[in-house]
């Protein structure tokens, strides 16, 4: 189990940053994602396991300086 | 500490009007050579065309100044204000201070936005706006005192010249017991000593019992302040509650204040945990996206960028509350408590740092090839005290340092110092020579526009190059990020107003990574909205953080996620909960339109604000050298064959540069026309006299200076 922007998700071994936001519409839109306090940018989401017991937060937008 | 004299030369007694819905409705002017002290009444007209901030800076500033007025003459005026909404505690954001002058840097208007608590205090002791011309001999303190309800002019020796010092000195000479009622303005010895002076504005922390920093960097604005023989501005005021802004409507304002507050709160610690780590964020993402400006922006990515990325400032740090100004819930402005430099005159002494943001740490730390965050601070700190601009010593610094690695200046010319990317010591010796006025260092102080000039003048280095290398335009130095891959953040710099700052539009994201505007005309409305919503905020007296660095949970299913509209609203309400005003978000464009036209004809009257003066350095559209190219080869040999149809068998890879080149500079060159076109300027990018009388500032000198310039109805 991990918990996504505070709420319970269901997590299974292997699941990768890309596999997560197939659950999520407009998915496109999230181009940083943060696992407890690590940034995973979209250049990563295919190659990046979840690890169990994750708090993961799809951040909406960089929105720079 | 230093024996210091104060013998007050002037006192100028006045009765403090009522802040009435968020104006003082009038402005002060010290003119320092003759020391006198006016007051000049602010119209309804003024404010209905020019709102407040940096709207009344650019009326001050146009109207002390002529078209030959060079940033050291006594008429140059600093402006300083900060706006209807500033000093409003119950929304986050709500404290900041611009600042105009004519800059050293560009030669024509500069303006930059920065925290602490001068402009608030300022207008609460009866002022919209601060105007400071003339230039003295000896050092003056310039004291706005607003409970005493007097303006004292006072003249100064024996003060410290850093910063650092001068503020906890004048903080404390102040205070009479309550330092948290004192803003203290200064800069430092590099301000007097090179180009890129900055200002620092102090905010007194209660918990940390200490003054804190934040600056008006970009321009040179310091070393105006410096040439005129200020040491210091200080402004006194007692206790801000929302009431004291006097608001039209306190109920709504409190309203959709906490809702904003309570957002932030909620929000923030999801996604960018800007309470805790500030800007720093960026520095990961902006490597992963190959947007992190390394060594002279010749790339965009670091294999050490982790080691001063947010994971290491996390732990860094100072933990607790950082708001510039008071009831600021996004609280982003972090500092390092008990530092110690290794150089330098505060060598082994314990001190306190604030920051690093983003900007410092990209330009002082992977645009010099340096990935050590002990000597980012120690940067960091060093450009506040001396007053010096962290972004322009960074970039011009990374300018030197390409020239030192290619050979076009060497060790004869540096006084000996190897400056080859990534050589710690000589990045910060060279900070140390700008507060010193000596050696190389004072050289790279006068910005890459001069380098390049005395580098080809004095030392045969070749022009061409270095124009495509050095990274400035208008005259000031680019800030850090990497544009070459979206046209439209290369308009976002070209096209800025006082030159390439990323506060007018950052739409590299939404370019580059999300896609959101793949035609011309996208990218056109793109920039005009966003500049014009960004100007808004140095309007108003507000911090633009709060408005996107933290989004509704729901931003993503609205039709423009990247406009954040339900903020939008909110400030639209809140502009009419504290002015009376009624208004839309529509209604917040137009506002910032009126005084974005006025300041690109300001340019105008300058000399400056026409089609060729938005041009870019080929390097921030582009590969300039083979290494650059071949680095990305895959990229840009896909680019040239699927996108611009070449056959690129068998061609050299500066066949291909040059045929990459050609393309995308033309590219820039229609988004100009597709940018003018929408913000209603002629294809010389001049507002054309529709757009200005629309807009309301068809003044007599705007229409007369337009149609010198062969613009007529
Ligand atoms: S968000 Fe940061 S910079 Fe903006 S007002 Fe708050 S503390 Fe200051």
């Amino acid at each position: 189990m991990i918990r996504v922007n505070g709420k319970k998700h269901f997590w299974y071994e292997g699941m990768t940053i890309k596999d997560l936001l197939n659950n999520f519409n407009k998915s496109h839109l999230y181009a940083v994602v943060r696992i407890n306090d690590k940034h995973i940018s979209r250049p990563y989401f295919e190659k990046t396991l979840i690890p169990d017991n994750s708090e993961v937060f799809l951040i909406p937008m960089v929105a720079g300086g | 500490m230093a024996e210091y004299k104060m013998k007050s030369l002037m006192v100028f007694n006045y009765d403090r009007p009522v802040i009435e819905k968020g104006y003082a409705n009038q402005t002060l002017c010290i003119d320092i050579s003759d020391v006198v002290i006016s007051v000049k009444p602010v119209t309804e007209k003024i404010k209905n065309v020019f709102i407040g901030g940096k709207g009344f800076d650019l009326w001050l500033l146009w109207n002390a100044v002529n078209s030959t007025t060079t940033w050291s003459d006594p008429e140059n005026a600093i402006c300083i204000a900060s706006g209807p909404m500033g000093g409003t505690p119950v929304y986050p954001g709500s404290g900041k201070s611009i600042v105009t002058t004519i800059s050293p840097l560009t030669g024509s208007v500069i303006d930059s936005n920065v925290g602490g608590y001068f402009g608030p205090y300022l207008k609460f002791s009866g002022f919209d706006a601060l105007e400071v011309t003339g230039k003295s001999l000896k050092d003056v303190v310039l004291f706005i005192d607003g409970i005493d309800e007097k303006v004292q002019i006072f003249e100064a020796s024996g003060l410290p010249d850093d910063s650092y010092a001068l503020s906890a000195i004048l903080t404390k000479y102040f205070d009479r017991g309550k330092p948290r009622n004192i803003s203290v303005v200064s800069t430092g010895p590099g301000a007097k000593n090179t180009r890129m002076g900055c200002l620092n504005f102090t905010w007194y922390d209660l918990k940390r019992k200490r003054a804190r920093y934040k600056q008006a960097g970009r321009g040179g604005i310091g070393g105006v302040f410096a040439d005129k023989g200020i040491k210091a501005i200080v402004a006194r005021w007692d206790t801000v509650t929302t009431k004291t802004n006097n608001p039209a409507d306190a109920t709504t304002l409190k309203e959709v204040g906490r809702k904003h507050s309570r957002e932030v709160v909620e929000l923030d610690p999801k996604q960018n945990q800007m309470a805790q780590i500030g800007t720093t964020h960026l520095v990961p993402i902006m490597n992963d996206f190959d947007l992190l400006p390394t060594h002279n922006f010749q790339y965009g990515q670091h294999s050490e960028a982790d080691n001063i990325g947010q994971e290491v400032f996390r732990r860094i740090f100072d933990p607790g509350y950082d708001g510039c100004w008071m009831g600021c819930t996004l609280a982003c402005s972090h500092g390092v408590k008990d530092f110690v430099p290794l150089t330098g005159p505060y060598k082994g002494i314990k001190v306190f740092v604030d920051g690093p943001e983003y900007e410092t740490i990209a330009g002082c730390g992977s645009n010099l090839g340096i990935f050590d965050p002990h000597t980012i601070i120690e940067m960091n700190f060093y450009c506040d005290t001396y007053g010096l601009d962290t972004i322009s010593v960074g970039t011009s610094t990374a300018f030197a340092m390409e020239c030192f690695e290619m050979g076009l200046i060497n060790e004869s010319h540096t006084g000996g110092m190897n400056l080859s990317f990534g050589n710690r010591l000589a990045a910060l010796e060279v900070v140390h020579q700008m507060a010193r006025g000596e050696g190389f260092g004072q050289i790279i102080g006068r910005g890459v526009r001069q380098m390049k000039m005395i580098f080809s003048r004095d030392y045969g280095a070749d022009p061409d190059l270095m124009q495509d290398i050095g990274m400035e335009a208008k005259g000031l130095e680019f800030s850090e990020y990497m544009t070459k891959e979206s046209l439209a953040q290369q308009g976002g710099y070209g096209l800025a107003l006082k030159g390439p700052q990323h506060d007018e539009a950052w739409l590299i994201f939404l370019d580059m990574v999300h896609n959101f505007m793949p035609t011309f005309e996208q990218k056109a409305e793109a920039l005009h909205w966003f500049p014009m919503f960004r100007t808004w905020f140095g309007l108003c007296g507000l911090c633009k953080l709060p408005w996107n660095d933290v989004v509704p949970e729901d931003n993503k299913d609205t039709p423009e996620p990247a406009k954040v509209m339900k903020h939008v609203e909110w400030y639209a309400d809140y502009y009419t909960a504290v002015t009376g005003r009624q208004t839309t978000a529509d209604g917040l464009i137009r506002m910032s339109e009126a005084v974005y036209n006025f300041q690109r004809i300001f340019n105008l009257k300058m000399g400056f604000g026409q089609r060729e003066h938005d041009n870019i350095p080929y390097r921030a559209m582009g590969p300039v050298k083979i290494v650059e190219y071949e680095s990305r080869a895959e990229r840009y040999d896909k680019q040239l064959v699927e996108k611009h149809n070449i056959d690129i068998t068998g061609k050299t890879t500066e066949e291909k540069i040059a045929l990459l080149r050609k393309f995308r500079e033309n590219l820039y060159e229609k988004l100009k026309d597709a940018v003018y076109k929408r913000r209603g300027w002629t294809s010389n990018g001049i507002p054309t006299i529709d757009t200005v009388k629309r807009l309301g500032i068809d003044f007599p000198e705007v229409l007369e200076l337009l149609k010198a310039h062969g613009v007529e109805s």
